[in-house]
């Protein structure tokens, strides 16, 4: 039998090595960059600029590990492998709470609201996409759909409605960006405080995202509180989902690319997945963020790096309805 | 409550009562007609017990409350004399193994891992298992016949060896009571015997309870120790399987005339379907 046990040093070893190839990423996206840090004449300028780099590379590592635990518990605990914040609408209604509190409130309560909006929309996804007790695989995406659809409007609206000058922030701003000349070390700060937070509750819930992923009587027979869980669940992807969006913008698909590349290589037990998954979340989000800066180097603009995760998302969800989705429908 | 269940004074009223003890159940799904109604139900520590009755007579939903998965609108389920409403969700998962009905496939994980599951009552909070779960995981594979399969994925099996991947789950959990939900819905005759040979083999050696819901009236009647008939909530007949397998008590709960035969090898009464022609 090839299955190795999985042993508390085995998990041990495991969270150092992710935690290494992290801080290994990390350095070469802060010594790499439009400019090269080897031609650069004064100290002062290599302080600003290895500043600025620091601040982008802990910004979308925190950003990065939150949309990755988020996406991986909704995809257990929805049990659809298509489930990620952005496609189920999440991150929109996050967006939205945010704008409008940005806009009429003040910018200081901009986090709350993005994690109301949040979790109310994984509440109506839920309750939409149920029936007779069941959650209907198909009826769960297209519920995100009207609801992505709906909150784009009502952005929109809100966009139109705001003084003139404020409407290109807006706008940028929904386009998901992590480097920035305008450093918010505090929103860093929690959001990778929660993004951590998460990843210790859902490595102590993994063992029930497993035996929920096979089937919800399963899991309450073998001692597990499946409502309870659910809830606890659901609040804790909503606030990493909605601080991550306060902090950088909406940032797609991140949810829906990183648990699924690592389910290919480290198979479906989430007891080895919710680890992995913080650590590649925020490994991803820095390579992807490193390539934006990159490309100003060629350009000579950032691209937002919620452009890069869309398009290269985008594919990838086709890529998974074409095999994931066929296989978990027919075998329901 | 963790107390009650360890204390010896309880253990010895609790000898003397049956280990199952369900008494005057009440149940109805929501706004709909009630599936048990004034149900009781005692079972042995030991004992192999079978569910019969037509469909939708409310076996399932039994099971379901047993289990602690539904909570009874009226009534009580006792367990070694002890209410369910006292155990732990978790003290309850390592005492009964539920075997359901409908098995949704898994996303992607093996045998041997779908197996280890069942060790998951006895883990941990991080879930990690060791060499002792290893062990009855394998034993529980041993059992029934699916060791050659164990690096399977789940979804790759036929119905007849997931049902008994299934099963072994509920094995590796060593509870004190196993139901089942009809576990030989999907298994040829070769392996419909083999698992209820398997449950009494594990009655016998390990003094397992096991209560099964079937609807094989033949199979019930060759291996039970106890049957018991459901008919619309209430339990219409229980007692040992002559006592049941009777055409009086039968045809009007099937609702179709039977005739009752007798094995001459193992001495057990079967039933021949005799629909008016």
């Amino acid at each position: 039998m090839k299955l190795r046990l999985l042993t508390g040093r085995r998990y041990v070893g495991a969270i150092l090595l992710w935690l290494a190839a992290w801080v290994v990423v990390s350095g070469l996206a802060v010594l790499l960059g439009a400019e090269n840090v080897w031609a650069w004449t004064s100290w002062a300028k290599v302080r600003d600029v290895v500043n600025l780099r620091f601040y982008s590379v802990l910004t979308a590592s925190a950003v990065g590990a939150a949309l990755a635990l988020a996406g991986l518990a909704l995809q257990a605990l929805l049990r659809n492998p298509l489930a990620d914040p952005f496609v189920l609408g999440v991150s929109g209604g996050a967006s939205l709470g945010i704008i409008l509190a940005s806009l009429w409130l003040t910018a200081i309560a901009a986090p709350a609201f993005g994690f109301l909006g949040a979790l109310a929309t994984i509440g109506l996804v839920y309750v939409v996409a149920q029936r007779r007790g069941r959650l209907e695989p198909y009826t769960l995406l297209l519920s995100g759909v009207i609801i992505n659809a709906f909150y784009a409007a009502a952005i929109m609206l809100t966009t139109a409605l705001a003084e003139p000058e404020r409407r290109g922030d807006i706008a940028y701003w929904m386009m998901g960006s992590i480097t920035t000349f305008d450093p918010q070390w505090t929103m860093v700060a929690i959001v990778g405080g929660l993004a951590t937070a998460a990843a210790v509750l859902f490595a102590v819930l993994a063992k029930g995202f497993n035996l929920v992923a096979v089937g919800e009587d399963t899991a309450g027979a073998l001692g597990v509180r499946v409502e309870r869980l659910r809830l606890v669940t659901f609040v804790a992807a909503s606030l990493v989902t909605g601080a991550s969006v306060a902090l950088a913008g909406p940032i797609g698909f991140v949810g829906l690319i990183c648990p699924h590349l690592l389910r290919m290589v480290l198979g479906p037990d989430h007891r080895r997945l919710v680890p992995a998954a913080f650590f590649f979340g925020a490994i991803l989000l820095v390579v992807a963020d490193l390539a934006t800066r990159l490309m100003e180097g060629i350009g000579g603009q950032t691209p937002p790096v919620g452009v890069l995760t869309a398009m290269a998302g985008g594919p990838f969800f086709i890529y998974l309805l074409r095999t994931r989705w066929r296989r978990a429908s027919e075998t329901r | 409550m963790a107390q009650g269940i360890g204390n010896p004074v309880a253990a010895a009223a609790a000898a003397a009562g049956p280990y199952l003890d369900v008494r005057d159940l009440g149940f109805a799904y929501r706004q709909g007609a009630p599936v048990l109604e004034g149900f009781s139900l005692a079972v042995e520590r030991g004992h192999l017990v079978c569910v019969l009755g037509p469909n939708g007579s409310g076996k399932s939903t039994l099971l379901r409350i047993i289990v602690g998965l539904l909570a009874p609108a009226k009534g009580e389920v006792r367990l070694a004399g002890i209410p369910l409403a006292a155990y732990g969700r978790g003290a309850l998962a390592r005492r009964i193994a539920y075997v359901p009905q409908e098995t949704l496939a898994a996303v992607g994980f093996t045998v041997l891992e779908t197996v280890l599951m069942g060790r998951s009552p006895h883990t941990g909070a991080l879930g990690f298992e060791t060499a002792r779960d290893w062990y009855a995981a394998r034993e529980a594979l041993r059992l029934t016949d699916v060791d050659a399969l164990a690096d399977r994925s789940l979804e790759e099996l036929s119905g007849g060896e997931r049902q008994r991947v299934i099963v072994a789950r509920a094995l590796a959990q060593e509870p004190d009571l196993v139901l089942l939900d009809e576990p030989t819905a999907f298994l040829d005759i070769r392996h419909q015997h083999a698992i209820y040979g398997l449950l009494r083999t594990l009655v016998k050696e390990r003094n397992l309870t096991v209560v099964c819901v079937s609807h094989d009236l033949n199979l019930a009647a060759a291996y039970a120790d106890r049957l018991i008939l459901v008919s619309r909530g209430r339990a219409a007949a229980a007692g040992k399987p002559d006592d049941v397998i009777r055409p009086e008590v039968l045809s009007p709960v099937y609702e179709t005339p039977v005739e009752i035969r007798r094995d001459d090898v193992t001495g057990r009464p079967y039933v021949l379907p005799r629909p008016p022609a």
